[in-house]
């Protein structure tokens, strides 16, 4: 199973037990036979709390060293790519590009299996830089921000065509905003 | 006590704002049915509705939740209708100023405008500086009657009592907060703080706009100032309605009162300060915005859900199970928006860890997740006082009526709907396509489908409203 199709599963999993719960929370009050209701709700409450701390906790310290700006951080890049977005394309070159008049260079192929960086910025509005796989599915992505430079550094596993769309709403043409390079 | 000028104003609100929620549910299905091709709308078209759907939405139901508070707080000491009409003149202007700015205008940054995308001009070359005027006019009438609505709660309780601070101390103090006074005051002074930043914002965009460019801004600090407003003010919304429920449902339930007690205290005093910054988690993507914002994006995110959503959706299941309960529409609407608050959470916290944030940032999983906790939340919140409150105005008892169909096709469109968002945000699909790609056709698949549910949930809210109106127009007649 892929990481999107589990990051969905455990919410649907989720979101089914909720409802579930809610609805037996619910049907337990229409005719309760007795009294049900929960007793020392304090002590269970603050039981519960501490045990939900505790998993955030846990989530936490798995989760962050699996961030973005951690990743590849030890590796020197094997290749640069610079990329200029700009309403609505892409320019994106091996040499830095100069922002009075941008060009884009040769087409880009990069390597497998090896760290990659790209230094990503905007001429004009923000936009993002998604990179998807031959499966059209996101792999990683940064946001292209005018003034700033962010440096996403990927190491491509398979080989093929990856597609770049924009991420970020950047006008009428936000939709056919794209690029692509290939990997191998 | 309300007074009836309260209640006319109340009601006029009422009215408004469910008005303007119909009108932005059509817009939203519109641009569900053109991402699906059942439809062909211009980019334009797609882009104007796609902001005012956005900006309508978030201002309807944070004004919502302040029609309630200060409808309830008359319970607890006397507040002004003439703030409440100031509010409501301004926001009609403001909203009228928004709408010809996007719908004549053709203005189409989306909710966000972010800097420097309102000036770049692709409409007429008025929009923008009308767009932004709305939004002062708007930011003026809210922060005035916020700070209004303080005020009226700081003549009864002092700030210390209002933020229940004596509960940390003292096992049974003198004078005891009501949980309802304790999250609309933090709410409140969220919101102040929201629309403080909004005003630096606008005088930002202002000084660029009116220097003709010699002044300029910095692109990443905008775009903080953009969020912290944008996301807080999301936040606080939902805390209102959120402040409705603990005062409305156990009366409305034939149960006990909430009680203040220390940890009710200390989680909403938590969540003043953890909501406050959890705002960072939009900027994930921005590499270059310091390391430890980004640590405490997460951090925030993950534990302004614990004081709030925990201890809230632990107060109704105790509040709930095994106890008789006299259901009625009112509590319903409140219980369901509770499980939807949960879902919504989860989605959140989900996206607001970096490392998935990675591939679900401004894909489909982002409206996913807040239109979870918003349609099926927050909305069900506010929905619960307008129904409460129009039986109350046209003083007639709340009946038992199951209003099961009505029920039904509410969970299977919301639920159905929010589902759809869910699906093709996993499968990577981008938010803000007014089309998608041959490559990504789950999109177009589950935005027909979407379209499909929310035509259901609309039907399911045309039918409560139609009974919420038909009794708010009463009390016009009331003297």
């Amino acid at each position: 199973m892929n990481e999107y199709k589990f990051i969905l599963l455990v919410f649907l999993d989720a979101a089914i037990l909720i409802g579930l719960l809610g609805y037996y929370i619910y049907k337990s009050s229409l005719n309760p036979e007795g009294d049900k209701s929960i007793k020392n709700p304090l002590r269970k409450r603050f039981f519960f709390l501490i045990m939900l701390s505790a998993v955030l906790l846990i989530l936490l310290a798995i989760t962050i060293p699996k961030s973005p700006y951690f990743l590849f951080a030890d590796k020197p890049p094997s290749k640069l790519v610079f990329v200029d977005a700009k309403q609505f394309n892409f320019i994106m070159s091996y040499q830095a590009i100069n922002p009075k008049n941008p060009s884009a260079g040769e087409s880009i192929e990069l390597p497998v299996d090896q760290p990659v960086e790209f230094r990503v910025t905007s001429l004009d509005v923000n936009h993002g830089f998604g990179i998807y796989n031959s499966r059209a599915e996101l792999v990683t992505q940064t946001q292209a921000m005018p003034g700033y430079v962010n440096r996403l550094r990927w190491e491509f596993k398979e080989p093929g065509t990856y597609k770049i769309l924009c991420l970020e709403y950047c006008g009428l043409g936000h939709p056919v905003m794209s690029s692509s390079f290939i990997v191998k | 006590m309300a007074s009836l000028s309260l209640k006319k104003v109340s009601s006029a609100w009422i009215i408004t704002i469910l008005t303007l929620f119909i009108c932005a549910i059509v817009f939203g299905i519109l641009m569900r049915l053109n991402q699906g091709n059942d439809i062909k709308l211009s980019p334009n078209g797609f882009y104007t509705l796609m902001t005012t759907h956005g900006l309508t939405m978030i201002g309807i139901w944070t004004v919502a939740g302040m029609v309630g508070i200060q409808y309830l707080l008359s319970r607890y000491t006397t507040v002004s209708a003439k703030l409440n009409v100031f509010a409501l003149v301004l926001t009609i202007i403001g909203v009228i100023m928004l709408w010809i700015s996007t719908f004549v205008g053709n203005f189409h940054t989306g909710w966000t405008f972010l800097y420097p995308f309102p000036f770049y001009i692709a409409w007429a070359k008025w929009a923008t500086p009308l767009f932004l005027w709305s939004l002062a006019v708007l930011g003026i009438g809210w922060f005035v009657w916020s700070v209004g609505i303080l005020v009226e709660i700081l003549k009864k309780y002092s700030l210390k009592q209002a933020f229940a601070w004596q509960h940390l101390s003292k096992k049974d103090p003198e004078v005891t907060t009501p949980p309802f006074i304790l999250i609309a005051t933090v709410s409140l002074v969220g919101i102040i703080l929201c629309l403080i930043t909004a005003v630096i914002l606008l005088i930002l965009f202002f000084a660029e706009y009116y220097s003709n460019g010699s002044f300029k801004n910095d692109p990443l600090l905008m775009k903080n100032l953009t969020y912290f407003f944008g996301h807080t003010l999301a936040n606080e919304a939902l805390y209102l309605g959120v402040a409705l429920l603990y005062e409305l449902l156990p009366e409305v339930s034939g149960r006990p009162k909430f009680k203040m007690t220390w940890y009710i205290a200390l989680a909403w005093n938590f969540t003043m300060i953890f909501v406050l910054t959890a705002f960072f988690h939009h900027m994930y993507m921005d590499f270059v915005q310091p390391l430890g914002f980004q640590m405490v994006g997460q951090l925030a995110s993950y534990f302004a859900s614990i004081p709030a959503a925990a201890v809230s959706a632990l107060s109704v299941i105790f509040l709930v199970y095994g106890n008789k309960i006299k259901w009625s529409l009112t509590n319903i609407l409140f219980f369901i928006g509770v499980i939807g608050w949960m879902i919504g959470g989860i989605g959140a916290v989900i996206d607001a860890t970096i490392s998935n944030n990675i591939v679900l940032h401004n894909t489909l999983w982002v409206p996913a997740h807040f239109h979870t906790y918003n349609a099926m939340g927050n909305v069900l919140f506010c929905l619960a006082f307008f129904w409460w409150v129009a039986n109350e105005f046209a003083g007639s008892q709340e009946t038992t009526k199951s209003h099961k169909i009505t029920i039904g096709l509410m969970l299977i469109g919301g639920f159905g709907f929010v589902l759809m968002f869910y699906i093709a945000g996993a499968a990577s699909v981008p938010r803000r396509f007014a089309f998608y790609p041959n490559e990504l056709q789950i999109g177009m698949t589950t935005a027909t489908w979407a379209a499909f549910f929310a035509t259901l949930y609309l039907i399911a809210m045309l039918a409560i409203i139609w009974e919420i109106v038909r009794k708010c127009i009463r009390v016009f007649y009331s003297s």
